[in-house]
């Protein structure tokens, strides 16, 4: 899996970002800004919808939760602190959100034991890898996610793409809680150094 | 046997959103006083974010004209977030609210404190217990009240439609190590006191789910010198009048 490359280094070629700035956008929408919420819808859609899917499995659902969660963050923009995170990082937080407690909502009783039972087997990694693209962000993703531990990786996965709690994550992957919270952690701050996040 | 959990162990599974509603409030709460928390938290909440970049997908085409118009014909909340809020916000700022006091109750967060401790077994063993809370907690009729009583605070939320209650003592004076706290709800459908729970022998703090309202007017708590009282001893220990 791993490539001969030191994945931990950020990768060399810049990528070229020509990108809006979805901060200024959200806090445009905040003022009450028709258009600059369509902009900004059309940045962040496609990761919306495909956040939402992912973790429901179910594309009409989907559909159905990324509508509320785009109407969501169009109440509530104003909300929105920039000094407290990044725009994205605040919409995709509303969008997984809400995927969760729908998921949560959905399986009670019997019916969650058995399909948590069923989706433990999944590894929702190697979706991942085939779902995604050429695009740069993506490469870069996967090639973070790559330069994790098998523990760390698996662990930011099925909490962020399965819904899962890190209790659950703890019990599917048989691991300690303390453990489990440690990997979590240590795992996105190297992916955050891999990416060269900064906020 | 209690493990001191550095907060910062959480900043993972917060900014994974893998923590549940309790946990959540707690942690949001520290995260107020806590300057080098919170900026980690936003790097490692703008790393999470990057997850989505693997799974994006076009939405479905009818979704961006569906959004829209909806968006047209829906009031934003306003900027400032002051006591005359719009009134669709005050369910969602009143259960977060709820949960923040009821979480700091039951998690014994420090305020302020570089580090909490909690019990990994202690928690564990109340995932049961959390996931009753947590139906309580989101009742969109749920109501808090609160009341003092042996130098201590008692908050009850209660929710009609859940049929059901929560309730946190916090730093009531603890009877003598022979005797109990006992819970009591009492009037509605109660002829009699119902004795609802015990906080063990000794203590004075401690949580409760009520199963089942019946009506009942007000909560009280009796002095007993042995578990499974039938009638509450009196005076009370105190008592709270509930919505």
């Amino acid at each position: 899996m791993r490539s001969s490359e030191d994945p931990t280094q950020p990768i060399p070629i810049a990528a070229p970002q020509p990108r809006v700035d979805v901060d200024d956008l959200l806090i445009r929408v905040g003022r009450g800004d028709e258009q600059a919420f369509t902009a900004l819808y059309d940045q962040v859609s496609a990761r919306v919808f495909g956040l939402i899917k992912r973790v429901l499995r179910d594309p009409a659902q989907a559909e159905e939760v990324a509508q509320e969660v785009m109407v969501d963050v169009w109440r509530t923009a104003a909300r929105f602190d920039r000094t407290k995170g990044s725009a994205t990082a605040w919409v995709f937080t509303i969008a997984h959100r809400r995927a969760v407690d729908r998921v949560r909502s959905e399986q009670a009783g019997a019916d969650r034991v058995r399909r948590v039972a069923a989706r433990s087997a999944e590894t929702p990694f190697d979706d991942v890898v085939e779902t995604a693209t050429a695009r740069i962000e993506q490469q870069q993703v996967r090639r973070c996610l790559g330069g994790l531990t098998d523990l760390q990786r698996e662990a930011i996965t099925l909490a962020y793409y399965g819904g899962r709690s890190y209790r659950e994550v703890a019990e599917m992957l048989d691991t300690a809680l303390p453990t489990i919270k440690t990997r979590m952690r240590d795992g996105l701050i190297r992916m955050r150094d891999c990416l060269g996040v900064t906020v | 046997m209690a493990e001191t959990v550095d907060i910062h162990a959480l900043a993972g599974a917060y900014a994974l959103d893998a923590v549940d509603d309790l946990e959540r409030a707690a942690f949001d709460r520290h995260l107020r006083s806590c300057e080098s928390c919170a900026l980690e938290v936003a790097e490692l909440k703008a790393t999470v974010a990057w997850l989505t970049h693997p799974v994006a997908e076009p939405a479905p085409a009818g979704l961006r004209a569906a959004v829209l118009a909806e968006v047209a014909r829906t009031p934003q909340e306003r900027a400032k977030r002051s006591a005359s809020s719009t009134p669709s916000t005050v369910p969602n700022r009143w259960r977060r609210w709820t949960a923040a006091a009821v979480a700091a109750s039951i998690l014994g967060v420090g305020v302020g404190a570089g580090t909490w401790t909690i019990s990994e077994q202690r928690l564990k063993a109340e995932r049961v217990a959390n996931a009753q809370f947590q139906s309580v907690l989101s009742a969109p009729d749920a109501r808090l009240v609160k009341g003092q009583m042996a130098g201590g605070e008692v908050s009850l939320v209660v929710s009609p439609s859940r049929d059901a209650a929560v309730v946190v003592l916090s730093g009531l004076s603890a009877p003598p190590p022979d005797h109990v706290y006992q819970l009591w709800m009492v009037g509605g459908g109660y002829q009699t006191p119902h004795p609802v729970d015990d906080l063990g022998f000794g203590k004075g703090d401690g949580r409760q789910y009520i199963d089942g309202l019946n009506g009942a007017t007000r909560f009280a708590v009796s002095d007993e010198d042995h578990e499974g009282a039938t009638a509450p001893h009196t005076p009370l220990v105190g008592y709270i009048d509930l919505p």
